[in-house]
């Protein structure tokens, strides 16, 4: 709308009308390279159509039509009609693609990420039993619980991840039905809007531009009328349709227009002939469903963090199970072994935290306007490092708002914030009090009634953009607008037209004394001016000479130069003698004076940036972002903007500026020396893909105007070539493709159309810029977070495995078991691990580069390594000591524990003796081995409560995040110990658990080394801190 | 969303890995320098060290606050096991079987029990002392040699004619087998308070067998004689040996299996723990064929 209005104020710097032509072309030079992948599908499918189609309505007349479909052309179908049709044919929309049956889809879950490791497990359980059962008909049937528990891990935590799936699908469905689409429809002789869905054969539809078209309709009648038929043919550039049948291919002629496409401008009449599946589209999506969708950055991290993990369990697995044989173990103990380690390396719980971390962070950008539509975009926008913003809406408030005045040769500047609040020029001349009466008087925009309790800038106003602005802005500065037109009785109005570029009406005044009638006028300056043969000045008339015009000049540039729509205003007061109270004016013959006016003012007018957006902008460039901004405006405007919000900084410069600046022409000026470009769409449509990437990395702030939105594929292919991961925000049908090509294509929530949405990976829901970056914000922190979470889980990974190693090799009694495990993995650790989504950012998040796709991995070496060879060695130490203290100080001290393990096992040894003398029965030290999971378990307990701790931060000291506060990570802890508690003392008693009663002084054994895991890491983080892009950081910072 | 990873072909992984392995352009195996390799090794082998030094200070530590003579805890002691010889082990607990006509399925159980009473022979015995009192047998002090504790004798010959020294066959050849109960050591153990504790051997399913169990007992009564107790610990008493009881079973019926058990009958021992069928009690079967 701003764009509209602007062709008919502002001043032509340049012709660019021309421009718009040839951009399309070239944009359509463009879209080969998208339809040629969809090309081989097209002729497919065209030619499954062509048999299956034998519709002939294109061929029909319209009274044929009217007769086959029981309908009329004028009075449409009778409701009653419709409702049966309705009825007999189903609602006009698509059957949803054939989707994965939930029941695939709940497979899925079952055999995905560590599931089919689990699995192998659970059957290896069962298969060991049976080896066991064969040999011995009354062996214990504890693997067989072992692997029915494993089996029901897998299961649990798959019914779990489908859950959360289906969640995320239904916010998905919820958003399509915040949208429906409307029809036009003309049923029992009255036109209505009704919803899309509820259209019949039959039924006489009016589409205008911009419309997507509600089924297949053979149109009756058009006025330049055209389609966008890329969701159909792939084929980009609009088509015109009319209503004259031109080619016996259903396909080809011009009288049908397909559903789902996009009527591009005009308006249409037709009838329904093929509604929901039945329509072309509708059996083209029914042929062609299932296309796979790309894998998003996160899910190519999980995916690499699953092979890590299921590559470190099978290797040591097999390794082991190597040893253990050639130990002369007997296989069934190996493969007993061989599920220990497995358990033991699969972190159970992971993926189920980290699909609840993303889905609590959604709902957290949600919350912040943005939607968004995939899980995992969420942190694909945390990896951005180029946006491509739209101005209007985007970066301003989308609505015109007076920026500057200029009466008594001087410039006043008006508060342009949302809210308006602050108009502190002075009000005190005279010249203001008639610039005000003409602001007033002579506008024809209105607030729409009822709205007194609205704020006024909130009010909804009918009228154009500039007049809005002037009606908001003498409604907050003089109060109620409307009485004071009422009490100024308007006696003659002559409307804006372009040709003579200004707007007049006369009114009667409000002083009962002053018999004359007011004239008022405003419209372009230079045209107002040249009416005029007297200026005011502090409320005095006086003649206008050439240093007032001159003056007059020079705030007219200025205000101009500031991107800003100037207005001229100027009033007369009709002497009464001649044009007394009686007097019939008519505006056709023009029979009063348009010359010889006394000039008043100027007043100009920007659609202002949204407050917010500068500090976003600041925020983006710190964090490394870098701000394309990509407008169809005013290259001067789409400048003051970018300037304004900072997307061009203060002290950078273009090309031009310099050239200005030292008085040179712009060839002469080395380009090296400025930073910012703005860049028009003709320049653009000139360039290289080479002048292009040089221009993207050569230019720091870049802004490109008069583009035409497919220009911005060009530009967004362009970042994507240096790399960049490119954010680009859309919203009209055409930026689609743009959309589609970024790796996150942002559609705006209230100006966005539904193609734009569709094709949208978010959805602002404000508009606002300062959006994006909240949920750069959010990803960037979600990829840290998920780090961390991912490190505190392994880490306990290798104090689960180190038992079972050394079980093997040094023969003690196990010293923690399998369902033990299984509690720490899915009891202790789950709220602790999600605790960590809550983690605030660590201060540095918006000033560090972004992340580098390829490099900079989820899990890396680094995180690998020092959770498994550093925490968890230490976790692992700690957790021996524990055990150890606990059968040393029941009598078994270390050194009789080597090797003791045959003779531990054997049920039917039941004196054995320990470093005491004592004597022992199989099933007492059956209770203490369990006891010695139960106090290993304590360990890793206590250890993993430092281990949370520690990796609230990874290069920060806790001291300076803040050890309280994320509260919910002393929830985590709180319900780790709680949990371990419950665990200990209320089912201790339960065998099967292998949980018993511990002393309580064992539960502190482990402190030392959870204080040692602290320090430990203090002083990594402090080194890390001291001594950046040191040795010690590449290897130690994950 | 656009793709984010090319698909590479095998040879080109090949090559990536090839150079991960060794790239010549930075002097790089597996990713580091010879020198980082050394650098970083220095640094785990140090943290490593440190690491194994911690916990070896710790297990030091906790070998230090331990009393030597008396373990700090005996949660599962509360009760001693009991076990039995011969001991041989079907699927389920132990199951002696033999065939009296047959002496070769029966040499073995003699064997373990001549093996296993070997321990209470005169010369094994020598350094314990002799005691009479029916009492238990305090020791404040370490008043035997070497710092230690007296521990009493138990000879085999107590066992009279289960000791294998009068019948060597401990009357498997007639049919009427001995066998050894003994119950297991525990520190600072007092089984009852005043009497003594003994061995009881009945039928498990007496109700339907009329005839009871006839059991001679050896010492007589099936006593563990007080003056065993307590026991110190095998550093105050290293010589020390449980005390026994044999029981001569004379009426089993043949060829049908039967279940015994033998309780042990004290003040402080319990038999009803349902987990653990060896603590205060051990139960066999047996079966004897003609």
């Amino acid at each position: 709308m701003g764009k509209k209005t602007l062709e008919i104020y502002s001043v032509e710097l340049s012709g660019t009308k021309d421009v718009e032509q040839t951009d399309k072309e070239d944009g359509k030079e463009r879209y080969r390279g998208l339809k040629n992948c969809f090309h081989s599908k097209k002729d497919h499918h065209t030619e499954k159509l062509n048999k299956e189609l034998d519709l002939d309505d294109h061929k029909l007349s319209i009274k044929e039509l009217e007769k086959k479909y029981g309908t009329n052309i004028i009075t449409g179908l009778s409701s009653t009609q419709a409702a049966e049709l309705l009825a007999q044919n189903g609602p006009n929309a698509l059957t949803p693609p054939k989707e994965t049956p939930e029941i695939i889809k709940f497979l899925k879950q079952m055999v995905g990420g560590f599931s089919i490791l689990l699995w192998i497990g659970a059957i290896l359980c069962w298969i060991a039993y049976g080896i066991q059962y064969s040999m011995n008909k009354s062996s214990s049937l504890d693997d067989v619980y072992l692997g029915c528990v494993l089996a029901l891990v897998v299961i649990l935590t798959g019914i779990f991840a489908y859950y959360q799936e289906a969640k995320s699908t239904n916010i998905m469905s919820t958003f399509n039905k915040m949208i429906p689409q409307q029809a036009f429809v003309i049923r029992d002789s009255e036109k209505r809007t009704i919803p899309a869905e509820q259209l019949v054969v039959g039924d006489i539809v009016e589409i205008k531009g911009g419309d997507r078209v509600p089924a297949d309709i053979r149109l009756l009648s058009a006025q330049g009328c055209k389609v966008d038929n890329s969701s159909l043919t792939g084929e980009s550039e609009p088509q015109a349709r009319s209503s004259e049948f031109t080619h016996d291919s259903l396909l080809e002629t011009k009288n049908i227009a397909f559903y789902s496409t996009t009527c591009l401008e005009g308006t249409a009449t037709g009838m329904v002939i093929n509604t929901g599946d039945r329509t072309i589209i509708g059996q083209i999506a029914s042929l062609a469903s299932g296309v796979g969708n790309e894998k998003t950055p996160i899910a190519i991290e999980i995916e690499h963090f699953v092979h890590i993990v299921a590559g470190v369990a099978v290797s040591i697995g097999i390794l082991f199970f190597i040893i253990a044989v050639s130990l002369k173990y007997q296989v069934l103990d190996a493969i007993i072994f061989l599920i220990g380690i497995i358990v033991a390396n699969v972190p159970e719980g992971l993926l189920a935290t980290v699909t609840v971390t993303l889905s609590l962070t959604a709902k957290r950008m949600a919350k912040k306007n943005c939607l968004v539509k995939n899980l995992e975009a969420v942190e694909t926008l945390g990896s951005t490092s180029i946006i491509c913003s739209d101005k209007t809406g985007t970066l301003t408030q989308n609505r015109m708002t007076v920026a500057h005045l200029w009466f008594d040769n001087q410039i006043f500047i008006a508060d342009t914030s949302e809210d308006h609040s602050n108009q502190v020029f002075d009000q005190s001349s005279g010249t203001w009090a008639s610039l005000s009466k003409i602001i007033t008087l002579c506008n024809r925009a209105e607030f729409k009634p009822g709205q007194e309790s609205v704020p006024i800038m909130k009010r909804i106003v009918v009228g154009d953009a500039s007049e809005t602005a002037l009606l908001k802005f003498s409604e907050v500065i003089l109060g109620d607008v409307m009485e004071i037109r009422k009490r100024n009785h308007k006696v003659a109005e002559i409307p804006f037209n372009s040709t003579n570029k200004f707007q007049l009406s006369i009114h009667k005044t409000d002083d009962p004394n002053d018999k004359r009638f007011l004239m008022v006028m405003k419209g372009a300056p230079e045209r107002i001016l040249e009416k005029c043969s007297t200026i005011m000045v502090n409320g005095q008339e006086q003649p206008l000479d050439k240093s007032t015009a001159e003056a007059f000049h020079t705030a007219y540039m200025e205000l101009g130069g500031l991107g800003e729509r100037v207005l001229g205003f100027c009033h007369l007061y009709l002497p009464a003698d001649e044009f007394p109270e009686t007097y019939t004016f008519d505006v056709d013959a023009m029979n009063f004076p348009t010359s010889n006016l006394c000039f008043v003012g100027l007043l100009s007018m920007i659609d202002p940036p949204r407050s917010t957006v500068p500090d976003a902008v600041t925020k983006c460039r710190s964090a490394g972002i870098k701000v394309i901004m990509v407008t169809g405006d005013h290259p001067i405007t789409a400048k003051a903007i970018a300037k304004s919000v900072g997307i061009i900084s203060a002290n950078s410069e273009t090309v031009e500026d310099i050239a200005k600046r030292l008085h040179i022409a712009v060839e002469q000026v080395n380009k090296r020396d400025a930073k910012a470009a703005v860049v028009t769409g003709a320049e653009l449509k000139d360039m290289s893909p080479e002048q292009l990437d040089e221009l993207l990395t050569n230019y720091s702030e870049i802004v490109f105007a008069r583009t035409s939105p497919q220009q911005k594929l060009i530009i967004v292919e362009g970042c994507q070539r240096q790399n960049a991961v490119v954010a680009v925000t859309g919203d009209g049908v055409n930026d689609s493709p743009a959309l589609k090509k970024a790796d996150i294509g942002i559609a705006m929530g209230i100006a966005g159309s539904d193609a734009a949405k569709n094709a949208a990976d978010m959805v602002l829901l404000d508009d606002n810029f300062a959006s994006i970056v909240t949920g750069v914000e959010e990803g960037r922190l979600i990829f840290d977070n998920l780090k961390k979470t991912i490190a505190y889980t392994l880490t306990k990974n290798i104090a689960e495995l180190c038992p079972f190693l050394i079980y093997i090799i040094v023969g003690l009694p196990l010293p923690i078991g399998t369902i033990t495990i299984l509690f720490i993995d899915l009891g202790t650790d789950i709220i602790p691990s999600i605790a960590l989504a809550y983690e605030k950012a660590e201060s540095d998040i918006m000033n560090r580069k972004p992340r580098h796709k390829k490099k900079d991995r989820l899990v890396n070496e680094q995180l690998a390594i020092y959770s498994y060879l550093h925490i968890g060695l230490i976790q692992a130490v700690g957790g021996f000591v524990v055990y150890f203290t606990v059968y040393a100080q029941e009598g078994f001290k270390p050194s009789i524990l080597i090797n003791l393990r045959v003779e531990w096992e054997d049920s039917n040894v039941n004196d054995l003796e320990d470093s005491y003398g004592q004597q022992w029965t199989w099933y007492q030290r059956k209770y203490l081995e369990w006891t010695g999971y139960t106090a290993f378990f304590v360990g890793i307990m206590v250890q993993q409560i430092a281990d949370l701790i520690i990796r609230k931060t990874r290069r920060n000291s806790i001291f300076q995040q803040g050890l309280f506060r994320n509260k919910v990570i002393w929830v985590g802890i709180a319900s780790q110990i709680i949990i371990a508690l419950i665990l200990s003392y209320g089912l201790g008693s339960i065998t099967a658990l292998n949980f018993t009663m511990l002393r309580p002084q064992y539960w502190f054994v482990a402190v030392p080394y959870a204080i040692l895991i602290w320090v430990y890491d203090e002083v990594r983080k402090l080194f890390i801190r001291l001594y950046p892009g040191s040795w010690w950081e590449k290897n130690m910072y994950y | 969303m656009a793709a984010l990873q090319e698909k590479k072909s095998c040879s080109q992984r090949m090559e990536e890995f090839q150079r991960y392995c060794w790239n010549p352009d930075t002097g790089q195996m597996l990713g580091r320098t010879l020198s980082r390799w050394v650098w970083i090794s220095l640094y785990y082998v140090a943290f490593y060290v440190v690491m194994t030094g911690i916990f070896a200070l710790c297990i030091y530590t906790l070998m230090c606050t331990l009393d030597p003579y008396t373990p700090d805890y005996q949660d599962q002691l509360k009760s001693p096991g009991v076990t039995l010889r011969p001991d041989v082990y079907g699927e389920k607990g132990l199951d002696i079987s033999y065939n009296v006509s047959d002496n070769r399925t029966w040499v073995d159980l003699v064997n373990t029990l001549h093996n296993f009473l070997a321990g209470y022979s005169p010369t094994s015995q020598e350094d314990n002392v002799n005691c009479t009192s029916e009492k238990y047998y305090f020791q404040e002090v370490f008043g035997a040699p070497n710092h230690t504790k007296f521990s009493c004798k138990f000879m085999a010959d107590m066992l009279q004619n289960c000791s294998g020294l009068t019948d060597p066959n401990f009357g498997f050849a007639e049919g009427k087998p001995c066998f050894i109960i003994k119950m297991n050591r525990i520190v600072n153990f007092l089984p009852s308070n005043s009497t003594a504790p003994r061995a009881d051997c009945t039928f498990l399913d007496q109700h339907k067998d009329d005839r009871p169990l006839q059991v001679e007992y050896y010492p007589p009564n099936g006593t563990f004689s007080l003056h065993y107790f307590p026991y110190y610990g095998k550093k105050a008493q290293p010589h020390y040996s449980n005390p026994l009881v044999a029981a001569k079973l004379l009426n089993v019926p043949r060829n049908t299996e039967v279940l015994i058990v033998c309780k042990i009958l004290a003040d402080y021992v319990t038999f009803d723990n349902p987990h653990d069928p060896y603590e205060g009690k051990v139960e066999f079967k047996l079966t004897i064929q003609q």
